[in-house]
C-alpha cells in the first residue's frame, strides 16, 4: 500500500539516489503542489519534499507547511536548518551545517575507493549515513574486489566505534545487521513521486529518464502491472537474504529491461555489503553481547543469487 | 505389438542450444496468419555478419556449454538465401572442427521452409552435401482449400498449395520421418479434420499443429474447434491411424492441474535460444526481433561486435510459470499443456515486460483438453475391447511434454 | 528386410557410440568441402577419419563380445539412440 508521497519541488531537486536530475529548473506549479498535498491528505500519505539548491518562492514555503512533512535537501541549501535529510554530492565539502539528521552521500565508485576515509568523521555527526553510488551499474570484477577491501578497512574503524560504545550507522556496513526480512526501497509499492510536470511516477528516476507517468492527483495512481514491483514477483530477490538491498526497480529496468530483475552488479554489490555486515556483526560480538535478538547472518558461497537459479538450485 | 505412434522426440531435446540466423526477411508468400509483421526485401544477412556471430559464439565454449547445437535458419523464407546458407554451413563445419569444439560431435542444421523452391538444384545440392545433419520442416497446412486460405503469394494472392505439394514426395524420400507444422487461426477451424487426414494421405506421419497465440479468436470458435478435434479423433481411432500417424493435438500429458511449486518451469525457451539478424543484433528468440513485433520495440540483448549483455538475459533465465501467470491460470484445473509464447506475451503486455502471460488461447486450450479426453477415453476403450490395452501400457514410451 | 531386437546397452555405452557416430558423419561431410589446399586441417581430417572409424568398429566388437549378440552372415547391427536397443537387421 502506498504510504509516502515524494514531491519533487523542481526539476533541479537534489538527486538522493542513483539517478541524476534535470538542469532545466522548472518548478512544480503551485497549483499542482496544492493538488498533490490534497491528494496526500485524502490518501493518508506522508509527504517527503525534495528541495532544489537555491531559494524557493515565498508562497511555496508557505504551501509546503500545510501538511506534516519530511524535507530532503542538498547540504548547501539555504534552508538546510530545516532539513530532515541532507544530501552531499561527492566527498568534497563534507562540512555539515546541521547534524543529527540522516546524511546521504552520492559519489562515484572511484572517489569512494580513493577517499573513503573522508566519510569517517561523518559517522559521529549523523544517526545514519547512506552511501549511494552514482555509477553502481558500472562496477566490474576489479571494483568488486576493491569494494570488498575498502569495506574491510571501514569495518575495522566502525568496529572501534562500537567498542567505544557508539552505534554508528553506515548503510553499506550496518543496515543488514539489523534486518531479518527484506526492507527495500519499494518505490511504486510504498511510495509514489509527484514530479514537476504534475504527474505521478514510480520514483524520481522514472520521471527524469522519460518513463511514462502513472497517474496524477486528479485521477489517482494507475500503475500497469503493479505486481511486478513487489518482492513476491521478483524471482531472484524473493529468495535472497541481502535484506538491506535497495532492490532499485529503476536500475533493474535500465540494466535488465525488467523492473523485477536486478543486474549482476546490483546483486554482487549488495552481497558484498551483506557479507561485510556479517563479518562486522561477528567482530562486534567478540567484544561482548550485542543485540542478541538479531540472528547470525548465514555463510554463503555465492554473490549473485541468479547463479543459483541458473544452476537449478 | 500394439503401439500408438507418438510425435518424434526432438533431437537432443533439452540438451541443445538453438542458434537462429535470420538470413532474410523476405518471403515469396504473405501468409495471412504470419506473425512476421515487418517482412521486407532489404534486410538480408551478409556473410561477414554471420561470420562475426559464429566467431563470437564458437570462441566462448565455456559460456555455451550445451551438449549439442542446432544451427537454425529462418526467414522470411530461408532457402531464398541458399548460397549464403551454404557458405555459413561450410564455415561452421570447418570452424567447429578447427577449434576442436565439442559441438562438432553433435550438431544439426535446421530449416523451416515453405517448400516452394525445395526442388531447385542449389537446395538439392545443399541437402546432398549435409544430409546427415539436416532437419527440414516443410509447412503445409492441409487440403488445398485450407492451405490456400492463408498461404498465398505476396503479390498475386494466389494460393501456394500446388507449388508446395509437388515437393512433398521428394522431401519424404529424403527425410521419411519428417513432420509438418500446421498453424490454426480462427478461419481455419472448419478445415482441421480434413486437413490432418489429407496430410496423412500425403505420407506425412507426424503433424505438429497449434493454435496461434495472438488474440484472434471469435465467440464460438472453441466449440467449433472441439467439434473438429472430436471428429478427427473418431477418424484416427476408427480407421486405426493412431498406429502409424501422430497428431500433436492429442497428448496424455495435457489437461491436468499443475502444482505451483513443483511444476513452476517456464514453457518457452526464449533466452536459452539465440537469434541473430542481418544487422548483427542478438535476440533471445526470433520473436523479439522488430519484424515479429506489432506494438513493442525489439528486445535486443547484444550484437556481434559487443557480444551478449548478460544482464538482459537474466529475466528470461529466471522466468517461471507462476510469476508471469494470472491467478486464473494458477487455479486452472486443466493447466498442463497450455502453452504460451514469450514473444507474444511481450507484444501483448500492458508494459514492455515478458512477465505478463497472454491468455488469448485459454478457451481454445480448454476445448482441446475436452477433445483430448474424448480421444484417450475412446482409444483406451477400443484397446481394452481388443485385448490390447495391457500390452500398450507395457510398451508405452513415456515422453516429456514438449515445450517451446 | 527383417529387424529383430537382440539387446540393449547402457546409457554411457550408448553415448559413446552416438558421439562416434556423429563424429564419423561430421568428418564425412567435412571431407566434401575440405581440400588439400588447407594442408594442416586436411591432414588432421584424414588421420581423424581413420582413428574414428577404428574406434567405431572397436565399440561394436567390444559390445558384441560383452553382450554376446546374435549375428547373421549377411546381417548388420543397428542401435536406436532413443531407446538404447540393439537390432539385428537381415
Amino acid at each position: 500500500m502506498v504510504q509516502y508521497l515524494v514531491i519533487l519541488l523542481s526539476d533541479k531537486s537534489v538527486p538522493f539516489c542513483h539517478y541524476e536530475n534535470k538542469n532545466t529548473g522548472s518548478l512544480l506549479s503551485l497549483n499542482d503542489l496544492k493538488k498533490g498535498l490534497r491528494f496526500s491528505m485524502f490518501e493518508n500519505l506522508s509527504v517527503q519534499y525534495v528541495f532544489p539548491n537555491g531559494e524557493l518562492p515565498r508562497e511555496y514555503l508557505t504551501a509546503i507547511e500545510e501538511v506534516e512533512n519530511v524535507k530532503i535537501m542538498p547540504a548547501n541549501s539555504p534552508y538546510v536548518g530545516g532539513a530532515d535529510v541532507m544530501v552531499f554530492n561527492g566527498l568534497e565539502n563534507l562540512n555539515p551545517q546541521k547534524t543529527d539528521v540522516p546524511f546521504v552521500v552520492r559519489l562515484y565508485r572511484e572517489e569512494f575507493f580513493e577517499d573513503y576515509e573522508k566519510l569517517l568523521p561523518l559517522l559521529d555527526k549523523t544517526p545514519h549515513l547512506s552511501i549511494v553510488f552514482k555509477d553502481l551499474i558500472k562496477f566490474g570484477e576489479n571494483d568488486f574486489k576493491q569494494y570488498e577491501n575498502v569495506q574491510e578497512s571501514l569495518s575495522k574503524q566502525v568496529e572501534k566505534l562500537y567498542v567505544d560504545g557508539k552505534i554508528p550507522q553506515l548503510n553499506i556496513l550496518t543496515d543488514r545487521m539489523y534486518l531479518d526480512k527484506m526492507r527495500n526501497c519499494n518505490a511504486g509499492v510504498e511510495s509514489i513521486t509527484l514530479a514537476p510536470d504534475g504527474n505521478f511516477y514510480i520514483c524520481p528516476a522514472f520521471y527524469y529518464n522519460g518513463e511514462q507517468p502513472c497517474g496524477d492527483p486528479d485521477s489517482g495512481i494507475f500503475i500497469k502491472n503493479p505486481q511486478l514491483l513487489k518482492l513476491d514477483y521478483a524471482p531472484i530477490c524473493r529468495r535472497c537474504d541481502s535484506y538491506h538491498c535497495k532492490r532499485c526497480v529503476w536500475l533493474n529496468k535500465m540494466t535488465t529491461l525488467e523492473v523485477n530483475t536486478p543486474s549482476h552488479e546490483q546483486c554482487v554489490v549488495s552481497h558484498l555489503e551483506r557479507n561485510a555486515a556479517k563479518s562486522l556483526l561477528t567482530a562486534i560480538r567478540k567484544h561482548g553481547e550485542f543485540m542478541p535478538q538479531l540472528p547470525e547472518i548465514a555463510d554463503i558461497n555465492c554473490l549473485d543469487p541468479f547463479k543459483k537459479i541458473e544452476n537449478g538450485s | 505389438m500394439t503401439a500408438i505412434k507418438t510425435t518424434n522426440k526432438e533431437w537432443q531435446y533439452g540438451l541443445n542450444k538453438q542458434i537462429t540466423f535470420i538470413v532474410t526477411k523476405d518471403c515469396q508468400l504473405a501468409c495471412k496468419y504470419c506473425y512476421l509483421v515487418g517482412k521486407n526485401i532489404n534486410e538480408r544477412m551478409s556473410f561477414d555478419t554471420a561470420q562475426k556471430a559464429i566467431d563470437y559464439i564458437l570462441s566462448r565454449e565455456d559460456e555455451f556449454k550445451e551438449e549439442s547445437v542446432v544451427w537454425d535458419f529462418i526467414g522470411g523464407e530461408p532457402f531464398l538465401e541458399i548460397d549464403l546458407i551454404d557458405k555459413i554451413c561450410d564455415y561452421l563445419k570447418t570452424e567447429m572442427y578447427r577449434l576442436n569444439h565439442h559441438w562438432f560431435n553433435s550438431y544439426r542444421f535446421s530449416f523451416s521452409t515453405n517448400g516452394i523452391n525445395y526442388h531447385e538444384k542449389k537446395v538439392q545440392d545443399f541437402i546432398k552435401k549435409n544430409h546427415e545433419h539436416l532437419s527440414i520442416g516443410i509447412t503445409i497446412d492441409g487440403t488445398e482449400l485450407k492451405h490456400d486460405l492463408n498461404r498465398v503469394y505476396k503479390h498475386s494472392e494466389k494460393g501456394s498449395y500446388k507449388d508446395v505439394v509437388k515437393n512433398i514426395p521428394l522431401w519424404l524420400s529424403q527425410f521419411p520421418n519428417a513432420a509438418t507444422k500446421v498453424t490454426i487461426s480462427s478461419a481455419d477451424i472448419p478445415y482441421i479434420k480434413e486437413s490432418v487426414l489429407h496430410l496423412y494421405s500425403l505420407g506425412i506421419k507426424e503433424v505438429n499443429i497449434n493454435c496461434v497465440f495472438e488474440d484472434v479468436w471469435k465467440d464460438g470458435d472453441d466449440k467449433l474447434f472441439e467439434k473438429q478435434l472430436v471428429e478427427l479423433a473418431d477418424e484416427i481411432i476408427d480407421k486405426d491411424y493412431y498406429k502409424d500417424y501422430a497428431c500433436s493435438f492429442y497428448s496424455e500429458h495435457i489437461g491436468k492441474p499443475m502444482d505451483i511449486k513443483l511444476e513452476n518451469q517456464n514453457w518457452c525457451g526464449a533466452g536459452k535460444m539465440l537469434s541473430i539478424d542481418a544487422a548483427g543484433n542478438f535476440y533471445p528468440c526470433t520473436r523479439f526481433a522488430q519484424y515479429s513485433l506489432r506494438s513493442k520495440k525489439a528486445l535486443i540483448i547484444g550484437n556481434v561486435n559487443d557480444g551478449i549483455d548478460k544482464n538482459k538475459l537474466r529475466p528470461f533465465l529466471t522466468l517461471d510459470r507462476t510469476t508471469q501467470s494470472p491467478q486464473k491460470c494458477l487455479e486452472c484445473d486443466v493447466a498442463s499443456g497450455c502453452a504460451w509464447c514469450q514473444g507474444e506475451n511481450y507484444d501483448a503486455a500492458e508494459t514492455p515486460t515478458i512477465y505478463q502471460r497472454s491468455t488469448a488461447i485459454c478457451l481454445m486450450h480448454k476445448a482441446r483438453v475436452r477433445a483430448n479426453n474424448y480421444y484417450w477415453n475412446k482409444l483406451y476403450r477400443k484397446l481394452e475391447l481388443e485385448g490390447e490395452r495391457e500390452r500398450y501400457e507395457q510398451n508405452k514410451i513415456v515422453e516429456p511434454l514438449k515445450t517451446c | 528386410m527383417a529387424k529383430k531386437s537382440i539387446g540393449t546397452v547402457t546409457e554411457d555405452e550408448k553415448k559413446e557410440i552416438q558421439s562416434l557416430f556423429e563424429r564419423k558423419n561430421g568428418l564425412a561431410e567435412l571431407s566434401k568441402i575440405l581440400t588439400a589446399d588447407n594442408a594442416e586441417l586436411y591432414e588432421k581430417l584424414v588421420k581423424d577419419m581413420g582413428e574414428t572409424g577404428t574406434k567405431f568398429q572397436s565399440w561394436w566388437d567390444r559390445m558384441s563380445a560383452k553382450y554376446s549378440w546374435e549375428s547373421s552372415e549377411n546381417g548388420h547391427w543397428e542401435i536406436n539412440f532413443d531407446t538404447n536397443e540393439i537390432f539385428l537387421v537381415d
